[in-house]
């Protein structure tokens, strides 16, 4: 009963009025009752309906604090992600596009994305799209302004490069004419600087994709060494010390140069000034080695990685990023490594304390050289043997101590004759087969096809157009037919000249060694041996008078006065001849200087006619020419 | 142009390193036509490749100063510094160039002549 009244107070009134029926028993006593009941029960219902409006209070607080929770855990969410996009966008824009655009200068790894969470994400997607399409414009702008860089700076520094060769050989050709030791040595200077500089120029060119210039022939590793030597500044700090008779092919010849030289402009710009730069050739089993030591500062283990990866081409270093000062050196020593086979290592130690750094060159670019190339005739002359073996095969074995001789046996660039390679050319070249001859003869060709047809990848062929009057066509010398025109097998006129100087010159034996290009034989004065030697012709006048005694030569002159003054006295009767050696006479008569002819004719018909031995030589003669003049105011 | 020399660039070692950066003989004794001879007693070792050659060159016999430029494809005024150099070391001797003709003295003759003269 009670319960239902707690429960259904919308329905209180019915409630306490069957509440009245059923409690109350008599009719008087209802309104006294159910003032007490009533009394009674208000407050219990106030308690109730408090205590019920309480509990849904709470029930609904705690709800409301629920979703409370709910909501702002959600919100806080929200935020941090949206921090994060901001904190990423802002890293996006701050850290990683500029360090896309900073890893074309330098090999830094990218950052990638600063917050985790967003991974997967179509935020993260489209964040690493703008990255990837960031990327592809930098790489082109990139790419593009690297092409039009280096196309520029290929073809200024191909135009210096020529221009320095054409300084070259105006240089050489001063050297050569000038014979004044203070020209010379301004003239070293200029040679000096002008070397430098067109090193320079060849490197930068080498690193923009061209090749290293101008073909040489194969030279002797002891040359390609020294070459490199005169191309850097400290040359005089550099001490080559090589017994080694290795040549390198001619293709390998400059960019083996070029790369040492590098290393040595390392080497000595790296080290005190007052030390030396040491240089040892040294042959091994696979090739050969070129090892530079140096008394510098060193590397430390960063820098000898970096030069490693440099050298190796593992790393490839665009000319437009090479830092600030750019560091040319190891960059173009490992493009011409990789690109000509050859190796360079500068991880060890010198024992100076420096750097030691070794070129190691692979058997397939040296060689053995050949002396009696094409334009020489080979000491055979010397020998005994004819002109025509210049036609024979190379022989890559021929002794060297021979052979240099016939390496000098060149034309001569003495000053006093400039004029002569050049005379009898136009004579000898008509001669030669006509192919062969424009091969040998054309002066701009490309250089790459003087080499042997098995020979891969002439380098130096693109490099022709860069210098257009390349004067100095450099012959190659195993190229096969070239012997052929050089040597003038059949040309009379070169072949002829040798005998004339050897006839004349001594009968020991051939004198010439060879001929210049233009045909010139080219003699060697004497021969070692003592008969030979030919000694000063100055005791010969002393001798010849002493074949004769005196009398005789009085007789003589005796005979040639009289002659005279008979000649000179005409038809007049010669007086009785007195006996050599008789008392002093008279004054000769007058003579007129015209009886210088008639003077000689009368001689025979003297007197006492001289012994047959005793007859002056013809080449006598010409001293009596100037007694007989200078004896007239005499007389 | 002459061709290049097999063996022998021109442009390849440059005179300053032949001489070492030296451009002035140390002796002043040098003509084209001064004839240089070598001892062949001195060793040769420890020379540069250009002296080296130049004294094998030379061994041979006497050679002009021009005719040793010539085949060394080396200026004259470079040529003379190594000769130089080689003259000091003791390995080359030089010599005054041979007169063409050498001819007794026109005073001497004159006074041989007015002797004669005054005897016969």
């Amino acid at each position: 009963m009670i319960g239902v009244f707690r429960f259904r107070t919308g329905r209180q009134d019915a409630d306490l009025s069957l509440a009245q029926l059923s409690l109350g028993g008599s009719a008087p006593h209802v309104p006294v009752v159910q003032e007490e009941l009533m009394s009674h029960h208000i407050p219990e219902v106030v308690i109730w309906c408090l205590a019920i409006a309480l509990t849904a209070v709470s029930v609904l607080l705690a709800r409301q604090r629920t979703i409370t929770t709910g909501v702002r855990r959600r919100v806080d969410q929200l935020e941090d992600s949206l921090k994060a996009r901001d904190e990423e966008l802002a890293h996006l824009v701050g850290v990683r596009l500029p360090a896309v655009s900073d890893a074309v200068s330098q090999d830094v790894p990218l950052p990638g994305p600063l917050d985790d969470r967003l991974a997967g994400t179509a935020f993260a997607q489209n964040l690493q799209s703008v990255m990837d399409l960031f990327t592809q414009a930098v790489d082109k702008a990139q790419s593009r302004a690297d092409q039009s860089a280096k196309a520029a700076l290929k073809a200024s520094m191909r135009a210096l490069q020529g221009l320095a060769h054409e300084q070259q050989l105006a240089i050489s050709e001063m050297q050569d004419r000038h014979d004044n030791p203070d020209v010379l040595r301004d003239l070293l200077e200029i040679d000096h600087a002008n070397s430098q500089f067109g090193r320079r120029a060849q490197a930068i060119a080498v690193l923009c994709g061209s090749w290293p210039g101008r073909q040489r022939v194969a030279s002797q590793l002891t040359d390609v060494v020294r070459g490199a030597t005169s191309r850097i500044r400290d040359y005089r700090r550099v001490r080559v010390h090589s017994h080694a008779d290795i040549a390198v092919v001619s293709r390998a010849v400059e960019p083996v140069v070029l790369a040492v030289a590098e290393l040595l402009d390392n080497a000595a710009r790296h080290s005190q000034p007052n030390t030396t730069v040491e240089v040892s050739i040294q042959p091994v089993h696979n090739g050969a080695c070129v090892v530079i030591d140096d008394a510098g500062v060193g590397m430390d283990e960063q820098e000898i990685q970096q030069a490693t990866a440099m050298l190796t081409g593992r790393r490839v270093v665009d000319v437009s990023r090479l830092g600030d000062p750019p560091q040319f050196g190891h960059p173009v020593i490992g493009v011409l490594a990789a690109r000509y086979g050859f190796s360079v290592s500068v991880d060890t130690r010198s024992p100076f304390g420096g750097v030691r750094a070794v070129l190691f060159l692979p058997s397939a670019l040296l060689t053995q050289l050949d002396i009696d190339g094409p334009g020489t005739t080979p000491l055979a002359a010397r020998g005994g043997r004819g002109r025509d073996a210049s036609d024979r095969p190379r022989r890559p074995s021929r002794p060297r101590a021979a052979g240099r001789h016939a390496e000098r046996t060149h034309a001569p660039q003495a000053p006093q004759a400039p004029q002569a390679p050049h005379v009898p050319e136009p004579p000898a070249r008509p001669a030669g087969a006509p192919a062969p001859a424009a091969a040998g003869d054309t002066g701009p060709r490309f250089p790459g096809t003087g080499e042997a047809p098995g020979t891969p990848g002439a380098p130096g062929f693109p490099d022709a157009p860069v210098v257009p009057d390349f004067p100095r066509v450099p012959e190659v010398p195993d190229f096969p037919r070239v012997p052929e025109v050089l040597g003038f097998p059949d040309t009379p006129a070169a072949s002829s000249p040798p005998e004339a100087p050897g006839g004349t010159d001594a009968p020991g034996g051939p004198h010439v060694i060879g001929s210049t290009a233009g045909g010139l034989p080219k003699r060697r004065r004497r021969q070692p041996g003592g008969g030979q030697r030919s000694r000063p012709p100055a005791p010969a006048p002393t001798e010849m008078p002493k074949e004769r005694t005196a009398e005789e030569t009085a007789r003589r002159m005796g005979a040639f006065a009289r002659g005279t003054r008979t000649g000179r006295t005409g038809s007049h009767q010669l007086p009785p001849l007195p006996p050599p050696g008789d008392g002093p006479q008279g004054p000769p008569p007058p003579v007129p200087p015209s009886g210088h002819g008639p003077g000689h004719g009368p001689g025979p018909r003297q007197g006492p006619p001289p012994p047959p031995g005793s007859v002056p030589p013809p080449g006598r003669r010409p001293g009596h020419a100037p007694v007989e003049d200078e004896g007239n105011p005499y007389a | 142009m002459t061709p290049p020399a097999p063996g022998r660039d021109r442009g390849l070692v440059r005179p300053y390193v032949v001489t070492d950066g030296r451009s002035h003989p140390t002796r002043n004794t040098f003509d084209l036509v001064t004839l240089v001879m070598a001892h062949d007693d001195r060793p040769l070792g420890g020379l540069s490749p250009e002296k080296r050659a130049l004294m094998e060159l030379c061994l041979g016999g006497a050679l002009s100063v021009a005719e040793i430029a010539g085949h060394l494809m080396l200026p004259v005024s470079v040529t003379k510094v190594l000769l130089g150099d080689l003259v000091d070391s003791g390995h080359l001797s030089t010599r005054a160039p041979i007169p063409s003709a050498q001819l007794p003295e026109a005073q001497i003759l004159q006074e041989v002549l007015d002797g004669l003269r005054a005897r016969l």
